[in-house]
């Protein structure tokens, strides 16, 4: 019987393992095709049978990226963006998510309803009156276009998870500075904040890769080349008549480096900020 | 240093939950005064008024002579010891400690002068460039301590500051408080749920319940005149044994066992005249409870009853037992978990007694020192 029980172990783990290889295969091969890819030249990609590793390793398709004053405008637009939005959604979030947390209002309940409900609808439902105004308001083809959208999207999420965070904090705090001699100004940024680093950390990532990600509203609110960012960037390497896909992935790698680069920095303080904000 | 003065002070929340109902206290300059009751008798809600952190429904504040019941906390010039603590994580014991005078403006140098000196006082030297994380519990509690210290308040307001600790180390820091008020003369208000730090640690002790102060006096006048049923099963540990009888004539009759009054106990409460041909409720102390066998020498009679459990502490024994008569509620919770299960009286036996459990014996109660409370509103009769 104990023999039996043993061997079904065996194969239940041995299943357990194939079907975490076949997740890890169906996970990782995009990633590695991309990378593959961007080394291969544009006519090795078109080859049949496909290769897997490239037969001529090339930088070509980075050093056309990298030389182009064009496509290095892209990034420095994805990037502009993103950390103007992150810094804005953080400190914003910060302020009414303090509020909600600390302070009774007339009101609170149905405004937090109102947070959350903004979440539940398809951004794509917004895209036309969200072009309707940016266009009234002379904001088309700008950054503040894409920045105030972009906030739109970010603030709901980033209230609703520092609200979290920060009642997990002990009120006891605020109430030590207050009767310390300071006011809920001093109690938010010099003790709230600092010890809310996890938090705000995560929230930062959030939103940082919201707004690097994403397609849809930087392509109907922007036009001229120069404002574009990255995803537009690799949507317009395909030409009319040639797709550059060597450089698409290049550039899909180098888009995705800060990302790799902000989760690893920041994994730490992300995996507790989101247990912190969602366990209590 | 300052008195602190509470007139008619209430406070109502929005769903017109009365926690704080016409409490009246006059905290004398340099007294040691504690607020003490059950979970949700309003003692932290009077205290967190005092200091600023609720508002005060209606009535009157004041602390060294101004009235405080519209200043914020920083200036009513208190200083005040959070039951967790409330110690800023973030920054070192001298940061935490001069945190205050930090927002004061006040200058590194004298900062660090003044932080120095409490933290020799505090034994904290060391420990100036530690952050919270590391620090025991009893360290913690003592830059709590400090902290309140920088400021030289006229009044410390102290939140449970000790049940964060396990009973050893809270026995030590009880005495370190109450050594260290003394030495700072600064009046103290503390608020605990524990009534043998109420007892050992303060001048005056105000007893609430429901929202209502139940008595103020010294620990010995609690003890020994409690005013109500509640107070008297409040304060001791165990508490007071609490039963219903029939008063006939000077005797107790309860349903198995009948207690002949001494004339100077009538004498000394001539009220106890009106309960005649009536009912009433007499308590009885632990400690009034003893052992017939070993009850020579002492005037006593006896009452049967069964010894449902003993408790050997070595100085002496807590007997837990069951008689024949009907318990009271003097409304406290932990009393009533305290009695549970089968026995209703619990009395405190030399060590030399040699009852054990599931045994009857004889219980010499000293009806001297019975106390009487009206069977209707449990006060006491006098």
């Amino acid at each position: 019987m104990a023999r039996r029980n043993t061997r079904r172990e065996k194969l239940i783990t041995l299943a357990l393992h194939v079907g975490l290889l076949a997740g890890l295969f169906f996970a990782a091969f995009p990633i590695y095709w991309m990378l593959a890819s961007s080394f291969k030249t544009n006519g090795e990609i078109f080859a049949l049978p496909p290769t897997i590793l490239p037969h001529v390793f090339t930088f070509e398709a980075y050093a056309a990226i990298l030389t182009d004053p064009v496509k290095l405008r892209f990034f420095f637009n994805s990037y502009l963006v993103a950390a103007v939005v992150t810094i804005l959604t953080v400190i914003i979030a910060l302020l009414a998510a303090y509020g909600f947390s600390r302070f009774n209002f007339r009101g609170k309940a149905a405004l937090s309803t109102l947070i959350i409900s903004t979440q539940t609808l398809p951004p794509i439902t917004l895209l036309i009156p969200f072009f309707g105004l940016v266009v009234s308001y002379g904001l088309f083809d700008t950054y503040a276009a894409l920045v105030l959208t972009y906030l739109v999207f970010t603030l709901p999420y980033a209230v609703l998870l520092l609200t979290g965070y920060l009642n997990t904090l002990p009120r006891d705090l605020d109430e030590a500075v207050a009767v310390d001699g300071g006011s809920s100004w001093t109690a938010l940024w010099r003790v709230i904040v600092p010890i809310s680093v996890p938090g705000i950390v995560a929230t930062s990532v959030y939103t940082f890769l919201l707004c690097w990600n994403e397609f849809l509203f930087a392509l109907t609110l922007t036009k001229s080349t120069d404002m574009r960012t990255v995803p537009i960037g690799i949507q317009l390497l395909m030409g009319q008549h040639a797709f550059e896909w060597n450089q698409m992935m290049a550039m899909s790698v180098l888009g995705s480096l800060p990302l790799l680069v902000i989760y690893l920095i920041a994994q730490r303080y992300f995996l507790a900020g989101m247990a912190a904000g969602s366990v209590k | 240093m300052a008195e602190v003065v509470l007139e008619n002070i209430c406070k109502t929340y929005g769903n017109s939950f009365r926690a704080i109902r016409d409490l009246n206290l006059e905290i004398a300059d340099g007294e040691f005064l504690i607020l003490v009751g059950p979970s949700g008798c309003g003692k932290s809600t009077a205290l967190r008024m005092i200091a600023g952190l609720e508002d005060i429904t209606s009535g009157h504040l004041s602390i060294g002579g101004r009235d405080v019941v519209d200043m914020a906390p920083k200036d009513r010039d208190i200083a005040m010891v959070f039951q967790s603590y409330a110690l800023y994580p973030h920054m070192t014991v001298f940061e935490n400690i001069g945190f205050s005078m930090r927002l004061a403006g006040k200058k590194k140098a004298e900062r660090k002068k003044r932080v120095d000196e409490i933290a020799r006082t505090l034994q904290l030297t060391e420990l100036l460039d530690s952050k919270p994380a590391n620090l025991s519990g009893g360290q913690r509690q003592r830059v709590a301590m400090g902290r309140a210290m920088v400021r030289e308040p006229a009044a410390f307001l102290m939140d449970e500051p000790l049940s964060n600790l396990d009973a050893k180390l809270r026995v030590q820091m009880r005495a370190e408080i109450a050594s260290l008020q003394r030495q700072l003369g600064v009046t103290t208000i503390y608020v605990t749920h524990d009534q043998v730090e109420a007892m050992t640690m303060g001048d005056r002790v105000a007893v609430m319940k429901g929202g209502i102060l139940q008595q103020v006096d010294t620990p010995k006048r609690l003890y020994d005149a409690p005013v109500n049923a509640f107070v008297a099963g409040f304060i001791g540990s165990p508490s007071m044994n609490l039963f219903e009888a029939d008063l006939s004539r000077g005797t107790l009759q309860t349903p198995g066992f009948s207690l002949q009054l001494p004339e100077t106990v009538l004498a000394e409460r001539p009220a106890l005249r009106k309960y005649d041909g009536g009912k009433i409720v007499f308590g009885a102390r632990p400690e009034d409870l003893y052992d017939s066998t070993l009850a020579s020498g002492r005037s006593h009679q006896t009452v049967p009853a069964e010894v449902v459990s003993v408790e050997e502490l070595g100085s002496e024994h807590v007997v837990h037992l069951r008689l024949d008569a009907t318990p009271v509620d003097s409304g406290d919770p932990d009393a009533v978990e305290e009695l549970g299960g089968l026995s209703n009286a619990v009395a405190r036996f030399e060590p030399a007694s040699a009852v054990s459990a599931d045994s009857r014996i004889d219980l010499a109660v000293d009806c001297a020192k019975l106390h009487f409370f009206d069977p209707g509103t449990h006060l006491a009769i006098r």
